[in-house]
Parts: C-alpha cells; structure tokens; sequence
C-alpha cells in the first residue's frame, strides 16, 4: 500500500513564503506528496485552496486528515496542533476516483528529501536516536560513545583510546601513573579491583560464560601479580619467561600441544569472541575497553622491552619444532591480529607472555581506561567533592598539574580544548602556568564548578522533557550546545586529571538509588536490568536508557 | 550484549511517544492516520484514527474516524477500538460500533509489538475481505 509514497514527490515553495509560515507535508491518498508552506493561523478552508493551485483537486473536495482527525474549513491549522515538518493526509471526496496524480507532481523536480530525518528521533527504531532526541543536546559528543560510558561528565574525551595510546607510547607516564599512591592502593585492593572488572559489562559476560576465568579474578593474588606486572616490565618480562619455558615443557611432552590447543579453545577464544563482538558494537576500540586493553597492555610492553615486538613476528613462522631455549612463539599471534580491533600497531604483535591465561595481563590495564566513564557517571557533585577530598586524590593531582608535561599531553588529547588554545594562545600560556592550574584544581575550584555544572545539567534536563522532545533534536537551542562544550570541557579535563573510582563497596542499588528512581519514574522496572545498565554505563541514566532501548530493539 | 537485552520491554509512555511521532509525520503507511486527542494528556489514552476506504469497495471513498484508548497497561493489552463513522463490517458490533476483539483476531491475539498503525491498517485489510467488501454501507455519517 504505502510502496507507492515515494513514487513522486515535488515541493511548492515560494508561494505563502514572506510571511514567515512553516513549511508542511502533503501526503496524497494514491502515495504522492508533496510540501506547502502556510500560515498556522489560517484557515483550513483557505489552506485548501492553496493546495488547489498545486495539486488536481478542487478545494472542495480535498478532505484532509491530521492526526487522525478530518480538519473542518472554518477551524484554523493551529486549532489542531499542526506544525512545522508534520504530515497531513489529502483524500479526495465525492469523487469516485483518487488515483490521478497531481500534473505538478511530474513537472517539478524532486530536490530535497526532507521527510522525517531530520527531527526523526522517537520514531526511529533504534534507541540511540530516541535517546538523542529525548535529551537534545545533552550529549553531543558522546553519541559515538554507545553502550561505552562515556557519561554526561567526560564526554569530552571522546577519543580515550588517544589517551591511551599516548599512554602506551610513553611507558615512563604509564609507570609513574601506575606508581601514584591512588592507584597504587587500589591495587592493593582485590575486592575493588574485582569489582572494577565486574562493573565492565564485557568483563562480566565473559566471566558467566567462563566460570573458570572467575577463579582467576577470585584470586586476589594472581590479581595483584598481574598488576604488579603491569607496573614494572622487569617483572613482565620475567613472568614471560617463566611462562614460556612452561609452555615449551607442555608441547615437548606428548598430548602437550592438544592442551595447549584446549587451552587456546577454551580460553582466548571467548576473550577474542568478546573483544570482536564489542567491536562490532561499538565501531572504535573506546568502545570497547576490553579490546583497548590489550592493545594498552601490548603497548605498554612493546614500549618498554621492545625484544618481544621483534621476535614474536618470525617465530611463528617456525611453528612447532623441536624444544629450544627461546621464548617460544606466541601460538596465537595470528589470530589476535586477526581480531582487528586495535588501531595502534604496537600492540600486534601480542606478546607470549600472556600464555598463562593471556586475557589476565590485559588485566592489568583495567584499571586505567576503566576509571574515567567511572569517573563520568558520578553524577552527584557531593560523591565528586569527597573524592577531591580524599588526600590521595589530591596529591595525585597535585602531582599531575605540578608536571606543565602531563597538563600538555592531556589538553593535546583533547581536541576542543585544542582547537580553543589555537585561537586564544593567551589561554594556553594560562594552563601551562602550573601556579594558575593548581588554583583551577584546588577543591574549592573544583566544587563550584561542580555546582556549576549540575546546575547546568538540571536546566538542560528540563529543558528535554518529553513534550519538547516531540519536536525532536531542534530544541537544543545553541546557547545550551556552547555550555555543553563548556560543560565537556570540564568534564574532560577531570577525567584526564584524576580517576579513581567511587565508593566501590557501596551495593549498586544504594550507589545508584537516584537513577533507579529515575529510570522506574520512566516507566523502566527491571530492577535488576536498571542496575546493570546504570553499571554499563557508570551511573548515566541517558546513557542507560539508551541501553536499554537499544537492548530491546534488538 | 543480546543475551540480556530480550527482557528488557519499552515502558508505555516511550512507546506511545513513538507512535505519536509517527502519527505526526506520516511514516509509514499513508492510508491510515492517527493522533492523540489531546495534546496535554501526560498519559496519552484517547487517540483518533482514521481509515481512508481502501479503493474497489464500497469502502472506497469514505473516510472512517475511529477512537482507540490506550490503558495504562497498554501495550502489554491492546486498546479498546470503537469505530466513530457509521461502518457495516463483521468485526464491528453495529450498536456500540466497538470493534470486538473475539471477531478482531489482531486484538484477541494481541502481542506487544503491536501498534495502534498495525490496528488500523489491519482494519483496512478487514476491509477489502470478501466478506466486507460488498456489504452494504449505511450513508456516510457519524
């Protein structure tokens, strides 16, 4: 029936156009349409003859529909709600046949396609798009940021995986970050570090499909060891060894090389399977932290004892041969490569030394690409603040915007605040000026923004209530999109500066008792599902919501 | 990431909202519209659609205004139709003009996916069924 809508479609401009009217759709009983533009205030009747010099029918016996309601001549268009871009339905009346296609509709030319796209939002099938346009304007940088999490607070860091590709390049900045008192005890944390895991939506899936892999995690020592590995590539390297001359003892005796294969089946597949499906998800490695930390974890080791890097490529081609004294080849090299998802090319070659279960070195990197969505989705300023309090933190702080080095890197990674610096040098002289960064960062700073901020965000949420939502995206006026970026800029710049997660022991429900409460006022009252998705999504109810829909419309 | 997504269900007023933009825009099939009757109703219950008589009836021609109220526990329950116009067809008591949903079977099978759109558009087919399309029609009126 409807196959027949875009047979044809033409547009009359010009004819109502200095009055300021709006422009509307005309869409005809046998498929065509076509656009006019009116005046809300007139008349039905006198719309219609408008449309009578545009399309075959007299006026009298146009009959139009809107919303499924027949407009009657003496009411006016806006008495029925009519606006901007919406659809009325042209049926002929009193006429037996309604199959003629207006003449117009042949002469003009079809330009524009300006049909639903642009305010489309709601009625996409995707939940994405109803997300954007229920909250326009909210997020206008983290849309690429899906199911990642990159919240409300640091979108402005979209492109995390330069940080930490930056990161990688310079194992010195991966060791001292890891080195920092912060991060430092949640090392020596297992329960937070496991909770870090947990908290990563793909982590967690890989760990119900693999039971196995939990009692990796449960153990707090095998944890600890892995991160201490992470900080201290003598260690690494040593452990790779180790491993390695394990492995070559497994495949010198007999039945070893089916283990090892068993090994293989059971262990890196599902993590590669994991990394892939997030990939395919969510296009870019920020995405999907699982996959940026392998690349992160290979990165930082090729930087730091580039030996494994030059070795694994040639040995594979050795395959199996007899027992040597080398570091043997990395059997998966291949199909590690073969996964794709990772952009930085250091991080290919994947070294041997994660044999012992290779997903649990990537482990180690959890910490760091994790903690800023975490960061992100701490929406209450109050939580923000207590973390600023914390000694630890501030010292790191204090410790990163002491270095001009750090703030430099950091504010190059982010391409607003460069595009901002390359129109106002005046202003990058300011932030490389550590006595003015340690002002801007000091806790009384920090908070006021804070307060800024959330004030800002409850004004945005405001203005997106679903009733300026049926208008779609084009409520987000651009005076909101400037402090958006204003807004991300912040966010952005905290993100770099500090990250350590929130109260990790505090049960989720209590953790996010405000966006549940949000998300069943929404009508969402799957609890349990709330909670993950606040999870996934570190506490961002947009971000959750669009989760959620996403999810079901799958 | 499907694994834990099939449980999750669009709350009403989502799913209302998307069928109104729908109704506004005309996506979709042309021959049907539909919209809410007031624009302030924060729950969005009363609805009006409308048929266009689908051509080679005696449908042809006419346009049928319906009204579909939406509970709150739509969609998990259809809406109760109740055509407006005065219409001879199977699945309409000729009294109340409510569409029976034990002669509708779209109703009585209800599932949640099910739009009010589906509802009319499957009224429409009803329409052109053999059994409909040669009934004699009152004339034209509410």
């Amino acid at each position: 029936m409807g196959a027949g809508g875009d047979s044809s479609e033409s547009r009359l401009g010009g004819n109502g156009g200095g009055e300021g009217g709006v422009t509307v759709n005309i869409r005809c009983s046998n498929g065509t349409k076509f656009m006019a533009r009116t005046n809300l205030e007139s008349t039905v009747g006198s719309f219609k003859a408008l449309l009578a010099q545009n399309c075959d029918i007299p006026a009298d016996q146009q009959r139009l529909i809107y919303k499924g309601r027949i407009l009657k001549d003496d009411q006016t268009l806006q008495s029925y709600g009519l606006q901007a871009d919406h659809t009325i339905h042209m049926v002929r009346g009193f006429a037996p046949s309604s199959s003629i296609p207006p003449p117009s509709a042949t002469t003009n030319v079809a330009t524009d396609n300006t049909t639903p796209g642009v305010t489309r939002g709601i009625g996409s099938n995707d939940g994405a798009g109803l997300g954007a346009s229920l909250f326009p304007g909210l997020n206008p940088l983290g849309g690429g940021g899906g199911s990642g999490g990159f919240g409300l607070f640091g979108s402005g860091l979209p492109e995390f995986e330069q940080v930490q590709q930056q990161l990688t390049q310079n194992p010195n900045m991966m060791r001292e970050i890891m080195n920092t008192p912060a991060i430092q005890s949640l090392m020596n944390n297992p329960e937070l570090m496991r909770s870090l895991i947990m908290s990563n939506p793909q982590m967690r899936e890989i760990i119900d499909r693999n039971p196995e892999l939990g009692h990796i995690l449960n153990d707090p020592s095998i944890l600890r060891q892995t991160l201490e590995a992470a900080r201290n590539p003598e260690l690494m390297r040593e452990m790779m060894r180790n491993t390695d001359r394990a492995m070559s003892n497994i495949e010198a005796s007999p039945e070893g090389f089916n283990m090892l294969r068993r090994m293989y089946e059971n262990v890196q597949e599902p993590f590669l399977n994991a990394t892939t499906m997030g990939g395919n998800n969510g296009n870019t490695p920020a995405t999907n932290p699982f996959a940026a930390l392998l690349g992160n974890q290979g990165g930082s080791e090729a930087g730091s004892s580039p030996i494994n890097t030059s070795t694994t490529g040639s040995e594979t081609a050795q395959g199996q041969t007899s027992p040597n004294t080398n570091p043997l080849p990395n059997p998966w090299s291949n199909t590690a490569a073969g996964g794709g998802t990772q952009t930085n090319a250091t991080a290919r070659p994947n070294p041997a030394g994660d044999a012992r279960t290779p997903g649990v070195g990537g482990m180690g990197g959890l910490g760091l690409p994790d903690l800023p969505p975490m960061l992100n989705g701490m929406p209450d300023a109050s939580q923000l603040t207590q973390l600023l309090q914390n000694p630890a933190i501030s010292q790191m702080m204090q410790s990163i915007m002491s270095n001009p080095q750090y703030m430099n890197q950091i504010m190059n990674l982010n391409p607003q605040l460069r595009g901002m610096f390359d129109m106002n040098p005046q202003l990058r002289e300011m932030m490389q000026n550590p006595e003015v960064l340690r002002q801007m960062f000091s806790p009384e700073t920090m908070q006021q923004m804070l307060a800024l901020q959330q004030s800002l965000l409850s004004l945005n949420r405001q203005q997106s209530t679903p009733d300026s939502a049926q208008t779609g995206g084009t409520t987000a006026a651009p005076g909101t999109a400037n402090l958006d970026l204003l807004m991300n800029m912040f966010g952005g710049l905290g993100a770099g500066g500090l990250g350590v997660p929130n109260q990790p022991d505090v049960p989720p429900e209590e953790l996010y008792a405000t966006q549940l409460s949000q998300l069943q006022e929404m009508g969402f009252y799957d609890t349990q599902e709330n909670i993950r998705a606040l999870q996934a999504t570190a506490g961002n109810v947009h971000a959750a919501v669009e989760r959620l829909l996403g999810n079901s419309g799958q | 990431m499907g694994s834990e997504g099939s449980s999750v269900v669009v709350p009403r007023n989502f799913r209302l909202l998307e069928e109104l933009e729908r109704g506004e825009k005309g996506i979709g099939d042309g021959t049907v519209s539909y919209g809410m009757d007031d624009a302030d109703d924060v729950y969005m219950q009363s609805w009006t659609g409308t048929i266009i008589g689908p051509p080679n009836t005696v449908h042809e021609g006419r346009i049928y205004q319906l009204k579909l109220f939406c509970g709150m526990d739509y969609p998990d329950n259809p809406p109760s139709v109740r055509f407006q116009s005065l219409i001879n067809m199977t699945c309409v008591n000729p009294e109340t003009k409510v569409v029976e949903p034990s002669l509708f079977p779209m109703l009585a099978n209800w599932r949640r996916e099910y739009t009010m759109e589906d509802i009319l558009t499957q009224l429409k087919k009803e329409m052109m069924s053999p059994q409909n399309r040669k009934l004699t029609q009152p004339p034209e009126g509410v």
